[in-house]
């Protein structure tokens, strides 16, 4: 029962959820916006006495220029140190003596905040986060210090995880002029070259009530909720957003190939493929039928990817399709393997573009179809037992510009995908001259010193 | 990107440790006539169904075959005699239910997730019964999965915190059942046979070996009706003898592993203590407050916010069966790794010599009130009830939680710590270049 999975990181967890689940009729949903543009949304879930906040803020990597990559996560880090009224850590110690559960994280598309808490404690998280969309303060020595933490942050996350390296540099092969090439902890330089005063003009440009969601999801009254976010964060004043210039990636027209040597035993594989995003795409009904098009390559063991690569072919240990449709803008259709033991990497991206060439050749089976509506719609039972989970698609969908209730229609716009709809967008994206590769492969080096680690690991 | 992240890395489920404290959990246990622990809780808000099976069949259980459950625990399921492995896939993804597996040191662990919607239900049932029951082990099967776990174990070869991982234990545990990793290691795997994996099955997978937790919408009559249902058709057989305790350090050990990373990973720790422990409150609530709760602990405070040493920095305990270890552990760049070093021992030694009361009545608020938060889900019920379960600790476990940290003053958290954590008798290890 435990398949051994050996998935490559998805660039965004939350999108891969996104993209199979949907909000049941019964869940009820309501939305406001304050007299300053903050939009706020607040789902009614009675089970527990327990209650999330969430604070969107619509900008992330995506959003940065050269030479300043990672600017909004440094800032995430920020703003855990310290206000006009807090000091320092401060605002963490208060979450903890109410038992409460925080976190914050910054992708390509927003920068999120959230506490879940008891539900008598809402009012008190809704203060001081309100406190430090505003009042946020920058201390040279804080900030100095941190700068440090998010250099040893980036150390552990990609300098000594080549497969992460790789992604980062398939993701700025992939695209040239966009900004979606950045990664989001930022390049090591551009880390370490930051001044707190880029930090601080960071925050003043994009903190701001009209640029943000409050997404309130537990045991509470939406009125009451109401309240507390006009009472905390309706007294400030909406400011201009700056206007971004739309970077629309270029045409790709032929092949993009990279290679990596790194420190690894095993090779392995991404490529990906340009292709619109529910938020920029013409044809809405193309990016249902790529989402269907990605479960049937890769969604459950059942699926055409594990069972013929891994179980048929026996060629790899692992694969995977990953499509993030909610992205803001433009985004990658994405395949990738590792082989097993003997295998040649490049037997594993030829099968992985032989199942795609199946694709365009022959329509897929209703019996396909059914099956991924049928993980789908249980999916969408399933996600509604994570208060989490369900604050965090709304967030999500607000956040690059669509409307709360995508969640709401899309088992309906994946059940009307039509075979032919899935052939027609594979004919359209999944070409050579749209595709981009990237290849894994050991350098050779004996890294480890000592003896090698056969027997006693 | 986080900006903290919560390393897993003491086998896990076992640091699951929780309460609750106004909302209540109402848990309902009996045995099936085949003798296997059943635990209850009705949750019928959504319609859906967990049910979670552990069988006393972890690593632990490997003998000299390390991965010998592993390997097992990912065989059950792929093949049943009336079913084929593409048969089972297909059959589970078109009635969109989630059956997993897993393993750790102690336990062999598998779950079903399924809708309760009639025409879902009974069939789903019906294939979680079958293909973890009556499972055929196919040799096909079995080289391919071998192949893939080999591949796996090779990676982890060039993976700094996975080798600081293995060592830990290792050097921890000596020739303990827990000292060798779960998934084996590429010599053992590789000597692994089919009829290993089938008589551990036979051995192993059996009803009065089995912990059953159902959470979900169903009633009691139900889950009677599924958990005697499930254990039907396998054989009653009997409980593993128990295993051996293990025995701490007598003097400091330490080993470092040059290996070519940017940074150094770091572990540390000795021998801490069983599930169900006495002791066991006054170490985890003062745990909790050196290194168990991220940006509340002393440790993030003191390597991280002070200093900007680390990204993620922490301790744990991981009570298991017999007595888990307690560990502390971070990961820093190679220049900064004894720095490093000498904050944590320090922190460790002012934190066992006085605890500040401010701190101390922080971390009890923040305990007693982050207690429903531990069982807002029925994931996290199930996951609850399973470890109370598996290790049959008082069936209210959970209600008595928030009680006893209640309790516990700052003397007797002092003295639980100085009775089983010797700072001078510490296993060490880093893998990389500290310099």
């Amino acid at each position: 029962m435990t398949a051994i999975k050996m998935k490559m990181i998805k660039r965004l967890g939350l999108a891969a959820l996104l993209i199979t689940v949907s909000a049941p009729t019964w869940a009820k949903l309501s939305e406001f916006q304050l007299d300053n543009g903050m939009k706020v949304l607040v789902k009614e879930d009675h089970r527990a006495p327990v209650v999330v906040q969430q604070v969107w803020y619509r900008v992330g990597s995506t959003y940065e220029q050269v030479g300043k990559t990672g600017l909004s996560h440094m800032l995430e880090h920020m703003m855990f140190k310290g206000t006009k009224t807090l000091k320092p850590g401060e605002f963490s110690k208060i979450v903890s003596q109410l038992g409460g559960q925080e976190n914050a994280f910054t992708t390509a598309n927003y920068t999120a905040y959230y506490q879940v808490v008891g539900k008598q404690n809402l009012e008190k998280v809704m203060q001081i986060e309100s406190d430090r969309m505003r009042n946020l303060v920058i201390d040279d020595a804080e900030f100095n210090k941190e700068r440090d933490v998010v250099t040893e942050e980036r150390r552990w996350r990609l300098e000594d995880n080549p497969r992460s390296k790789l992604n980062e540099q398939f993701n700025a092969t992939a695209f040239l002029n966009s900004p979606a090439r950045n990664p989001v902890i930022g390049w090591m330089t551009d880390i370490r070259s930051y001044k707190s005063q880029d930090l601080r003009d960071w925050y003043k440009k994009w903190y701001a009530p009209n640029n943000a969601t409050l997404v309130i999801v537990g045991d509470v009254q939406p009125q009451k909720v109401l309240e507390l976010a006009k009472k905390y964060y309706g007294g400030y004043q909406p400011e201009a957003m700056p206007v971004l210039k739309p970077q629309t990636e270029i045409t790709q027209e032929g092949v993009r190939r990279i290679e990596l040597k790194g420190n690894t035993q095993v090779p392995s594989l991404q490529m990906g493929f340009h292709v619109p995003s529910l938020v920029t795409a013409k044809d809405k009904r193309e990016v249902y039928a790529l989402s269907v098009l990605s479960s049937i390559l890769d969604g459950g063991e059942s699926s055409r990817l594990p069972q013929s690569l891994v179980r048929d072919q026996q060629i790899a240990a692992g694969v995977s399709a990953g499509y993030n449709a909610t992205d803001r803008l433009e985004t990658l259709f994405e395949l990738s393997g590792t082989p097993v033991n003997g295998q040649d990497i490049k037997e594993v991206e030829k099968a992985l573009l032989t199942e795609v060439e199946k694709l365009k050749k022959k329509p897929v089976s209703r019996q396909e179809l059914d099956r991924v509506l049928a993980m789908d719609e249980a999916d969408h039972v399933y996600y509604r037992d994570s208060i989490q989970a369900q604050a965090s698609i709304l967030g999500s969908l607000v956040s690059v510009g669509l409307p709360p209730d995508t969640l709401d229609n899309w088992i309906e716009n994946i059940r009307s995908v039509t075979p032919e709809e899935i052939q027609a967008v594979a004919k359209k994206y999944l070409t050579n001259d749209n595709l981009t590769v990237a290849v894994l492969y050991p350098d050779g080096k004996d890294h480890s010193k000592i003896k090698a680690y056969t027997g006693r690991l | 990107m986080k900006r903290f992240t919560v390393l897993l890395i003491v086998c896990f489920g076992t640091l699951l440790l929780s309460v609750q404290a106004s909302a209540s959990v109402e848990i309902k246990t009996w045995h099936t006539s085949q003798g296997s622990k059943v635990m209850y809780v009705h949750s019928p808000e959504l319609p859906m169904l967990d049910i979670e099976v552990a069988f006393d069949a972890g690593s632990a259980r490997d003998g000299e075959k390390w991965g010998l459950a592993s390997m097992t625990s990912a065989l059950i399921g792929t093949q049943t005699p009336n079913l084929s492995e593409k048969q089972i896939s297909r059959k589970t993804n078109e009635l969109g239910a989630k059956i997993n597996g897993g393993v750790d040191r102690d336990m062999a662990n598998f779950s079903l997730r399924t809708l309760t919607r009639e025409s879902i239900f009974k069939p789903a049932l019906e294939l979680f019964r079958e293909s973890l029951t009556q499972s055929v082990f196919n040799p096909e099967i079995f080289n391919r999965e071998r192949q893939r776990l080999l591949v796996a174990l090779k990676q982890q070869q060039m993976d700094p915190s996975e080798i600081a991982r293995n060592e830990f234990w290792k050097q921890l545990y000596g020739n303990h059942p827990y000292a060798h990793p779960v998934s084996g290691s590429i010599e053992t795997v590789k000597a692994l046979k089919l009829e290993d994996l089938q008589d551990f099955y036979k051995r192993y997978i059996v009803a009065a070996n089995a912990t059953i937790s159902i959470v979900g919408d169903v009633s009691l009559k139900e889950a009677k009706e599924i958990s005697e249902n499930l254990m039907k058709s396998l054989p009653k057989g009997q409980k593993p003898a128990a295993l051996p305790e293990p025995e701490n350090l007598k003097t400091a050990q330490r080993s470092v592993i040059k290996f070519d990373s940017s940074q150094t990973y770091f572990r540390q720790g000795q021998i801490g203590v069983e599930r169900g422990d006495p002791d066991y409150y006054a170490l985890f609530l003062g745990n909790h407050l050196l290194g168990g709760s991220g940006f509340g602990s002393l440790l993030m405070e003191e390597v991280r916010e002070k200093r900007g040493l680390v990204y993620s920095v922490g301790s744990g305990f991981a009570p298991m069966r017999v007595a888990g270890p307690w560990l502390s552990y971070l990961s820093t760049k190679n220049q900064s790794a004894n720095e490093a070093e000498k904050v944590v021992v320090d922190t460790l030694k002012a934190f066992m010599k006085s605890i500040d009361d401010k701190h101390f009545q922080a971390i009890k608020d923040n305990l007693i009130g982050g207690f429903p938060l531990r069982i807002d889900s029925n994931a996290k019920i199930v996951g609850y009830i399973s470890m109370i379960g598996f290790y049959d600790l008082p069936l209210d476990y959970l209600d008595q939680f928030p009680k006893i940290i209640e309790s516990l003053s700052k003397e007797d958290v002092l003295k639980a710590w100085k009775k089983h954590i010797h700072p001078d008798k510490m296993v060490t290890v880093m893998v990389g270049n500290p310099a």
